[in-house]
């Protein structure tokens, strides 16, 4: 009896705590279909009274939506599989190979971690005006091919893995580019998901870097012009939610998707750290 | 270069370790090691790119910074944000942590995967929502509650405002990260607890929390870091006010670069910020290490 009460009162708890995490979200879905007037309406209803998909058709009238999304989507995408390649790499020879130097090495890929974004932003801006990068997805690409966070997950992701395994395949003759490719990179899989979702979420939501370096309108990145959107006076609201709703489907899809991987990748690296 | 540190190394080996260990120096060199340099010395400069000034000031830039009122009011806000949002985070984590982890409930990984939507979706989309929510006549916080508050337009509410947004945001993580610490305690611990006729609490308080000491410190640690950074929030909801009510460090650091474009002023924020960051992640390592 005193069983079936505790399992009852966790479960409420559980589940209390539940609603209040996902409310937002469904507020914000539902307020995506009213019209603006509901919006701002005094007297408020969770569900939308006259359903309307008026706000996702006007949300490209008052910003490049599409196109912003479609540049946002390929500069994550790059962004992220280059960093989930040299995460591997690098935390592949940190972990696997021993040479002179190897753990200073790791010790600065680990200190890079605390420094703040403030600390190297105003100079890496000067930087890439001097590169005469300003306005090219260089500018986004390049400075982020490798992820101190990325490396030091991967380090610890990748010793775990048995060196019986690659003594095998040394002495069936393979060589290190085929032991990297066809052998670390399957069998290190929960770790890179892991690095893929906070990579691909980093790149995604990062505003202030594309809004530094990037000036014309049609290589514009989403975030920038979703902060720009909701900035302005007298705001289409209906539209700006239909965007934001809309912004957030990317990588809330791929964590559900890769869920399993990622859990068991973020949690195998802290339990080690 | 392509020299051999032990005989059974292939030339592949060797190739391989030098391409990687050349481009990760060259890669953190252009663009850690010479920022930080660059700001270092901007930061002794009055440094503005707009006006292209760069004049030495020498400490100038520090004197005020320390005599500042709004970095000192900034300051202030940051410790109380950043205290209380991680003495939730890690509470509620570890709470819900070891609820989701008894025995007596079951769909565990649907209520992992709920919990943590809020940290996989971007801190612009959230805050925004909030920001809807906290408003006085059409949220729908003060709708469901019955109140009168004007959440974010005053000066008594904003912050524990923008903390509860944040709080809802990051409780996940630590949800996440307690559990697989609960999945990895030795079971034969808990087994000899039981042996040992410990109740449930004596069971948490003396076996089980000592054990997750590790995990708790990793969670205050990459949270005082996330947090002495935080500024998205504050850019979307408040923009620092009512008043100075909602200023936090790093946002200052945002409005003096790229609003003022004062860089030089930045600058010497930004490593003063720095130092406080890596002097509190060190008073974490010691006062955990006292306990033991």
């Amino acid at each position: 009896m005193k069983r079936k009460i505790s399992t009852i009162a966790l479960n409420i708890f559980l589940l209390a705590l539940g609603v209040i995490t996902v409310y937002p979200f469904i507020w914000m879905l539902c307020s995506s279909f009213k019209q603006n007037g509901e919006i701002m309406a005094l007297e408020q209803h969770l569900l939308p009274q006259n359903f309307t998909l008026e706000n996702f058709s006007n949300m490209n009238a008052h910003f490049n939506f599409v196109r912003f999304f479609g540049n946002s989507i390929l500069i994550t995408v790059v962004v992220t599989v280059l960093v989930m390649y040299t995460s591997t790499l690098c935390g592949y020879v940190l972990s696997k190979y021993k040479f002179k130097g190897r753990n200073l090495l790791f010790g600065f890929v680990l200190s890079t971690m605390m420094i703040p974004w403030c600390v190297t932003i105003i100079p890496k801006y000067s930087m890439i005006q001097s590169f005469g990068w300003m306005d090219s997805y260089k500018a986004l690409i390049i400075p982020a091919m490798f992820s101190g966070f990325g490396i030091f997950m991967m380090k610890q992701h990748i010793s775990e893995l048995p060196d019986e395994i690659l003594e095998a395949a040394r002495m069936d003759g393979a060589n290190e580019f085929y032991i990297f490719h066809c052998i670390i990179f399957p069998m290190a899989k929960n770790g890179i998901a892991s690095i893929a979702i906070f990579q691909f979420l980093w790149t995604w939501e990062d505003f202030l870097w594309p809004y530094l370096v990037i000036n014309s309108q049609e290589k514009q990145l989403l975030a920038v012009g979703l902060k720009m959107f909701n900035g302005q006076y007298s705001t289409d609201y209906g539209a700006l939610f239909a965007a934001t709703a809309i912004s957030i489907l990317p990588v809330l899809l791929i964590y559900l998707f890769f869920q399993k991987q990622f859990i068991a990748g973020i949690a195998a690296s802290a339990v080690k750290g | 270069m392509f020299r051999k540190t032990h005989p059974l190394q292939s030339r592949s080996e060797i190739v391989l370790r030098d391409i990687v260990v050349i481009a990760m120096v060259i890669f953190f060199t252009v663009f850690l090691i010479v920022p930080i340099g660059i700001a270092f010395v901007g930061s002794f400069h009055e440094w503005n790119p707009l006006s292209g000034t760069y004049n030495f000031l020498g400490l100038e830039n520090y004197k005020e910074v320390f005599t500042s009122a709004l970095f000192g009011k900034s300051m202030i806000n940051t410790v109380i944000f950043s205290v209380v949002v991680i003495i939730f985070r890690v509470g509620l984590g570890l709470g819900i942590a070891c609820a989701i982890n008894s025995a007596l409930i079951k769909c565990k990984s649907l209520y992992r995967a709920i919990y943590y939507m809020p940290v996989v979706t971007p801190m612009v989309a959230v805050a925004f929502v909030w920001k809807f929510m906290y408003n006085p006549q059409i949220g729908t916080i003060n709708q469901i509650f019955g109140l009168d508050v004007n959440w974010l337009m005053n000066p008594k509410t904003a912050l524990l405002a923008v903390m509860i947004m944040t709080i809802w945001k990051d409780f996940g993580y630590a949800v996440v990260m307690f559990m697989a610490g609960l999945l990895s305690l030795p079971a034969d611990a808990m087994e000899a607890a039981k042996v040992d006729g410990a109740s449930s609490w004596q069971t948490f308080r003396y076996v089980t929390l000592p054990l997750l000491k590790p995990m708790t410190l990793f969670v205050v640690i990459t949270s005082i870091i996330s947090y002495i950074q935080a500024y998205v929030q504050i850019l979307i909801m408040t923009e620092g006010g009512p008043g100075t009510a909602t200023y936090l460090a790093s946002y200052i650091i945002y409005d003096e670069a790229f609003v003022k474009y004062n860089f030089g002023y930045a600058s010497a924020l930004s490593f003063v910020l720095f130092v406080i960051t890596a002097v509190f992640t060190w008073l974490s390592f010691r006062v955990s290490g006292k306990q033991d």
